[in-house]
Formats: C-alpha cells, structure tokens, sequence
C-alpha cells in the first residue's frame, strides 16, 4: 500500500559491489548511518545490527532477515524502541535493491508497515517548523497530493 | 499539534488503503461538504457503500460530519491526513540523507 512504504532512489557511479559494501560494512555504516563509530553488524538472517544514527544518542537492535550480495538486503528496525531487538510487531521492514544500471549502480531503499505501528507518544518527531502556518490552500493541495500518490 | 495519528497510526492507515476511501476524501475536498446521497450519486458506489466508508473515515477523524435537514452532511477533516503526509516525508528526508552520505561513500577512492 503506497501509504504504508517509502521508496528512495538514487544513482550512483559506482559498481554495485562497492554499494554493497557500504551498505553492508560496519565501519561505513557508522558512516552514513550513524554517529562514525563503526556499527555492529552480525549479517546473516536472523543476525542483530546495531544502528546508532547520529544525533539520537540511542541505539536500536535491527534484525536482519534477508542478506543475497550484492543485490538486495532487508532488516527491520524498530525506530520507536531503541534497545528492543526488532520483530514484526514493533518495527519497519527496511530493504535496499541494487543493481547494475548503464555504467551506474541504482541503489532503492524502501522502508515499509508503518500501518502496523504504534509510536509511543513523545517519539513522534514531527518537524515543527511544517507545523506552524499552513493555510488553507496549501492544506488542500496536501490533501490533494497525498491522495494522488496513494491512489497511484 | 496532534498526535491522533500516532494514538492510531493503524487505523488510519488502513482507512486510507481502501480506494474508494480515498475518493470519497478527495471529492470531499475539491467539491467541499457532501451528504452521503450526493456523494453516492457522483461516485460509482452505492449510497450504503458510502454511508459505510465515511463512518471509517469518521471513526479515524478524517471526516466529520453535521446534521442538515434530514441527512448529515460530511467535511474533510485535513489535519489527520496532513499529519501523515508529515511524518510520511520526514522518514522520507531521513533517507534521502542517509542515500546521499552512501553514494559520496561508494564514489569516494577506497
């Protein structure tokens, strides 16, 4: 359901190989995932990656459910329970696609089950600056918006 | 600001995954406020078919309705929904922040 996912993508002038690695090594997931301390990464099914973005201060146990270099990975990640080892009740499903494009490397993530969720209240991290100051019209074309891209 | 989608992300969410939800929502907000009757003669769905849809809509506050004459009239309530659509696209900046420091990483010299 196009409400309940985010996809991103990006191209990249890199093989898919190295993307993998990024993706995948702790040192470079301290990187761009993270404060730049390596992460711990255990990168089989069922194995636990310890993500810790930067600026949270937290930690979060994500549980890894499909590894098949250098294609495609999947974990989920509990982002509202730092310290609680991800399972389907309580976290996203996490997924990054890689694959050969002309000379570059296309890299999609797609985070999904938001339906799922339940964020416990003080979590919600709302960007509050979009809170304040929408009129009328701008609300409307939201609404507009929002529903164009479900229905599509 | 409210916090009614995250009391009930579930709900909401599954209200706005059935289609003719979503048109309902839609013509309700680019014709204005509707009765169930009127509605159910510009959508292609019956009119019990609508009343059932905008009592989910209702139940999740992403319509409320008021009585006028013999029937209830029914208003887009747009802050649920651009709730959603916030929070939808702060996770998507997050990634699109994350996918950026990947590709400056894959295309740095090892």
């Amino acid at each position: 359901m196009a409400e309940d996912r985010v996809e991103r993508t990006v191209h990249i002038a890199a093989p898919p190989e190295r993307v993998w690695d990024i993706l995948t090594k702790p040192e470079h997931i301290g990187h761009w995932f993270g404060t730049g301390t390596p992460a711990t990464v255990d990168l089989r099914p069922d194995g636990v990656m310890v993500l810790a973005p930067a600026g949270s201060g937290e930690r979060y146990l994500a549980g890894v459910v499909t590894v098949d270099p250098p294609r495609y990975l999947a974990y989920r990640w509990a982002s509202a329970y730092p310290d609680v080892l991800a399972d389907e009740t309580n976290s996203t499903l996490v997924e990054f696609h890689v694959a050969a494009d002309g000379a570059m490397t296309r890299l999609t993530v797609c985070e999904s089950g938001f339906a799922s969720l339940t964020i416990p209240a003080g979590r919600e991290n709302f960007a509050s600056h979009e809170s304040h100051s929408r009129g009328w019209t701008e609300v409307m074309q939201g609404i507009v918006d929002y529903i164009d891209k479900g229905a599509s | 600001m409210t916090t009614a989608l995250l009391d009930h992300a579930d709900e909401l969410f599954a209200a706005l995954a059935e289609p003719n939800r979503r048109l309902l929502l839609e013509h309700l907000g680019a014709h204005g406020a509707a009765t169930a009757t009127a509605l159910a003669a510009e959508l292609p769905v019956t009119r019990q078919a609508v009343a059932q849809h905008l009592a989910v809509l209702e139940s999740v506050d992403l319509v409320s309705s008021a009585r006028t004459g013999r029937e209830r009239r029914y208003t887009v309530h747009v802050e649920p929904l651009t709730a959603a659509a916030r929070w939808m696209n702060q996770v998507a900046a997050r990634w699109d922040a994350r996918l950026a420091a990947i590709k400056a990483l894959a295309e740095s010299p090892e």
